[in-house]
């Protein structure tokens, strides 16, 4: 093995490979951080350049274009509290009070390394789990999903801010509008116009959710202050943050690596995963959600954690996890490449030159990182007046421009006042976006398992997996329930004193 | 504070309740084909808004239980005069809310660079940048303008032109 | 007032696209929409017509929009109420046709559209997991009639084309469409394989591309072609006509060019001479063999193949009681 991948070494070093990657990882930086364009963007704008591209030229362009646009996506989300890609909802929570605090770069540094390490420790895995990982995948049936998304829902106490309940309450809300559409049977629900019948898509959501209530807030509390340029100051990520965050940056890639190479679920969950096991490990627990290093970390380390794990399903099985590597697959198709077992024992030396590339993309990221944090943190000056509605403006085309659909847009501005109204209730916004993204996969895998199993409720007990989660999902409720008990109690005596 | 979590509750259950027992009814079919075993399409949304308008009644009745505690605390404002302090923000965000609805409306019509213009000028007055006059007008022109064009020679995104023919095509 | 706005536009205008005097079509960019998700069979087919259209467009750039939901019903929607001058077209699949035909409303009804000329063919296939016990159809059939709703089929949906297929086969065998098998949804080709591959499901009958890599790899066994001839690649396995089945065999996938209602007669005379041409195109013909289908570009009469398909769908969505 040593031997081949030396010699792929010698030959993906190339000028062309180097350049397509430079060129890929860069532009996904900067399509990530620009709220409303998406790494699906990306890849789809890059495929009919890579029908003249050699293979492997063409597939490291796609990646590397993936992988950019994971990172990009913290830019905005710590410097204007729009997450640019979906994978970057949890950077926000503690990414933008950083951000008014003054430490900006020093956020976007943290983000910038962890998601370095998370990419790395990915590509590692990539070339030495693959085949386990695979087998993992494929293990992972309708009611194995469905247990592994419900401990996934369990997450929403993590993240929930003061209240359990408007947590609750809020992931309520979101699984009820991911509802909207046509279900897995084919049959519309609460399709009251001719649009709705597709459903809501996740961008327009998200965005609105995150980045209009800023504006709707600075025009309706208008004189707090706040209108504002933030300020600027520490920049610099000191080792010892870097230590303090270690540890959740290693569980975050091995989460990210985990959850990357089962095909459907995607960095968005594994961010989340992250968070919320970073957030009940951490002594600082209190912290998160109000500006704590480690939560950016934990995030950031699991949502680019995935990108090398995504490969594993399209390259050793042939399916595509997720969009991304969808676009991925007709990529290879052009090519006359056939992924799956087969392209391990007709066109190893690919892939093999595949795997050095990706390693070596590691590299590239960072520097394009370093280059982009310096150029955008620059937007941390702009006034939050003018600010806000330049980022609406830059939402508005985005959302339209992903499927030249003006119902995105309604959606996105309705999301905005929606948000809006729960800012003013206190009720956060982050489990329902998790809600809203994994709710369709809960339903869905729970009807499948039903149908699988004729109606027999037992069929979520079958295997180890599903006893794992099971276990997992009493440990934390136990936890959250024990945590919640302890709380109110503190208040009790607080009050009788 | 507790009248505000009162108001809390009673919304978020009423909001569950409507779509529990107006909006699934008529919105969600149960088709025939699907098998019986399998759960119908109108189980999830069921479940999940029930689960809702229980927590909005949980959420008040602990507002309820926890009144007396916060007349202790000395509440200096309670709603009514949390409006009235707002009365500006709620004109101001009605506007806001107008200019969106305009923006979905006016787009078929004007085109959606011209409706983007005008939005974006009014969300620079509303949060209260018009004292940078110049600044706020240049930016409301140039910033939908290159906009369009990047994403219409890049992404090659139909924007729509407008019925009213207003605005030029841009090359 | 609003003339004078007008006219000042018009002539800023004219800075920005000097030089557009009257030309033949095409003079400007063409936009083929792709009503699917981008990486799916009608996005790589856009793009691939998109990449050998263009030496015959006077190499005016043929860009490709993908405008995804509702059963690709959205992308047509936009291309049918779109002004039909020639720049924006639209890759129509099945789902154009079996849309209409399945639902009790269509938001485009199966001929709302100009039928520039079809494209290709993209067979589908019956397939079994490599550990399945079932070698052919016919034991495959067998094994359905002994324990009716045992055995469980993978499909983007009841009513959609991957679902027509095994629904098509099982009526042609006598029996009940919508009982014999369990159907378990998925969402596209590759949580379709994918379930197939980890034994979750026990057969599936969907398109080509997304199967071949594993048939080729010997994970799965393909038991039936739903095409109108044998696959070059699968030369062993026989069509769903060869085996007798009526319904099943007129089912398959296909991709077409279709534009608004009311092309002018130059745009269609123009386009009908370029997928001539590219019929005969390498490059066309290549990405065709790549992705597993058959072109059949300029060669069927795609009004009457369109009203065949319709017709088709139809009839079995009355059969198997989707609509009345």
């Amino acid at each position: 093995m040593w031997n081949e991948l030396l010699f792929a070494f010698q030959s993906v070093a190339t000028l062309a490979n180097v350049l397509a990657m430079g060129a890929g990882i860069l532009g996904g930086v900067v399509i990530g951080a620009i709220p409303g364009m998406t790494g699906t963007m990306a890849v789809t704008l890059a495929l009919p350049f890579t029908f003249y591209m050699s293979p492997v030229t063409s597939i490291l362009l796609l990646v590397a274009l993936y992988k950019g646009s994971t990172y990009g996506g913290s830019i905005s989300a710590i410097l204007v509290k729009t997450p640019g890609t979906a994978s970057a909802a949890c950077t926000v929570l503690d990414g933008w009070p950083l951000a008014q605090q003054g430490k900006a770069g020093k956020a976007l540094n943290m983000a910038l390394v962890s998601s370095c390490i998370g990419d790395f420790l990915s590509n590692i895995s990539l070339i030495f789990l693959a085949a386990p990982l695979a087998l993992l995948a494929l293990r992972v049936g309708p009611p194995e999903y469905f247990m592994l998304m419900a401990f996934a829902l369990t997450m929403v106490a993590s993240i929930s801010g003061g209240s359990l309940l408007l947590g609750v309450v809020s992931a309520c809300f979101g699984l009820l509008l991911a509802t909207v559409g046509e279900d897995m049977y084919g049959s519309f629900r609460f399709a009251m116009t001719e649009d709705m019948k597709s459903g809501l898509s996740v961008a327009p959501v998200l965005i609105g959710l995150f980045a209009l209530p800023e504006l709707l807030r600075l025009i309706f509390f208008r004189d707090d202050g706040q209108g504002q340029a933030m300020k600027l100051g520490d920049n610099r990520l000191t080792l010892s943050e870097f230590r303090g965050s270690l540890k959740s940056i290693i569980r975050g890639s091995f989460i990210g690596v985990v959850l990357g190479a089962i095909p459907g679920i995607g960095p968005s969950s594994a961010a989340f995963f992250s968070y919320g096991e970073a957030r009940r490990a951490s002594p600082n627990r209190e912290n998160f959600g109000k500006g704590e290093l480690e939560g950016i970390a934990a995030s950031e380390s699991a949502n680019n954690g995935c990108c090398g794990a995504t490969m594993i399903p399209l390259l050793a099985l042939g399916v595509p996890g997720d969009v991304i590597t969808g676009v991925m697959l007709g990529a290879f198709m052009i090519q006359g490449l056939t992924p799956g077992p087969l392209l391990f024992q007709n066109n190893l030396n690919e892939v093999y030159m595949l795997f050095i590339g990706m390693m070596f993309s590691s590299v590239l990221l960072f520097g394009a990182g370093k280059i982009t944090v310096r150029f955008f943190s620059h937007i941390a000056r702009i006034p939050q007046v003018l600010l806000a509605p330049i980022v609406l403006m830059l939402c508005i085309y985005g959302i339209y421009s992903i499927s030249s659909s003006m119902f995105d847009v309604t959606v996105l501005l309705i999301m905005g006042a929606v948000g809006f109204i729960m800012l003013l209730l206190d009720i956060p916004p982050a489990p329902f976006l998790i809600a809203f993204i994994l709710g369709p996969m809960f339903e869905d895998n729970l009807r499948r398992a039903l149908a699988i199993s004729r109606g027999d409720p037992s069929i979520f007990f079958h295997s180890v997996i599903s006893w794992i989660f099971a276990g997992l999902i009493v440990f934390f409720v136990g936890l959250t329930i024990r945590r919640e008990w302890q709380k109110s109690r503190e208040n009790r005596a607080a009050r009788n004193a | 504070m507790a009248n505000k979590a009162f108001a809390r509750g009673l919304l978020i259950a009423l909001f569950f309740g409507i779509v529990f027992f107006a909006v699934i009814p008529v919105y969600v079919q149960r088709p025939s084909f699907i098998p019986g075993f399998a759960p119908p399409p109108d189980m999830w949304p069921r479940t999940v808004s029930l689960l809702g308008l229980a927590l909005g009644l949980l959420a008040m009745v602990s507002a309820v239980l926890g009144t007396r505690q916060a007349r202790r605390e000395a509440s200096s404002s309670g709603p009514a005069g949390w409006f009235s302090q707002h009365r500006g923000g709620f004109g101001r965000l009605a506007l806001a809310l107008t200019a969106f609805a305009g923006f979905v409306i006016l787009t078929p019509r004007l085109g959606f660079l011209a409706s983007s213009m005008l939005l974006a000028l009014a969300c620079f007055v509303l949060a209260g940048a018009s004292k940078r006059l110049v600044t706020i007008l240049l930016l409301a022109v140039l910033l939908p303008l290159g906009l369009q064009f990047f994403f219409g020679h890049v992404t090659h995104t139909p924007f729509p032109m407008g019925s009213w023919g207003v605005m030029p095509t841009l090359p | 007032m609003k003339a004078l706005v007008k006219n000042l536009l018009a002539a800023a205008a004219l800075v920005f696209a000097a030089g557009t005097a009257q030309a033949d079509y095409p003079e400007k960019a063409v936009t083929i929409v792709a009503p699917y998700a981008a990486g799916g069979a009608s996005d790589l087919a856009a793009r691939a017509l998109a990449e050998t259209a263009r030496k015959y467009l006077d190499d005016q750039p043929v860009v490709v929009v993908n405008q995804p939901g509702n059963g690709g019903m959205n992308g047509a929607r936009a291309v049918s109420e779109g002004t039909p001058d020639g720049y924006t077209l639209l890759l129509a699949r099945v789902g154009m046709a079996l849309y209409p035909a399945v639902q009790e409303s269509s938001p485009v009804a199966w001929d709302g559209y100009t039928f520039l000329g079809s494209l290709e063919a993209t067979p589908m296939i019956l397939a079994v997991s490599e550990n399945s016990p079932y070698k052919t159809a016919a034991e495959l059939v067998e094994g359905l009639k002994a324990n009716p709703g045992a055995l469980t089929y993978g499909a983007s949906g009841a009513t959609a084309i991957d679902g027509f297929t095994v629904q098509a086969l099982l009526a042609d065998a006598g029996l009940d469409p919508l009982t014999a098998a369990t159907l378990v949804p998925y969402k596209g080709g590759g949580e379709l394989a994918t379930a197939l591959l980890g034994g979750h499901i026990d057969f599936l009958a969907i398109a080509a591309g997304s199967l071949m890599p594993h048939i080729q790899s010997g994970k799965m066994r393909a038991l039936m072609v739903y095409a109108p001839s044998r696959m070059d690649t699968l030369p062993d396995v026989p069509t769903a006509a060869e085996l007798g089945y009526e319904k099943a065999g007129q089912v398959t996938g296909w991709s077409a060019l279709y534009g608004p209602k009311n092309l002018p007669q130059d745009v269609v005379a123009r386009w009908q001479d370029v997928l001539g041409k590219v019929a005969e195109d390498e490059a066309w013909l290549e990405f065709a063999k790549r992705r597993g289908s058959i072109s059949t570009a300029g060669k069927e009469d795609m009004a009457a193949y369109a009203k065949a398909q319709y017709e088709l769908f139809n009839g079995l969505a009355r059969d198997f009681g989707y609509i009345k």
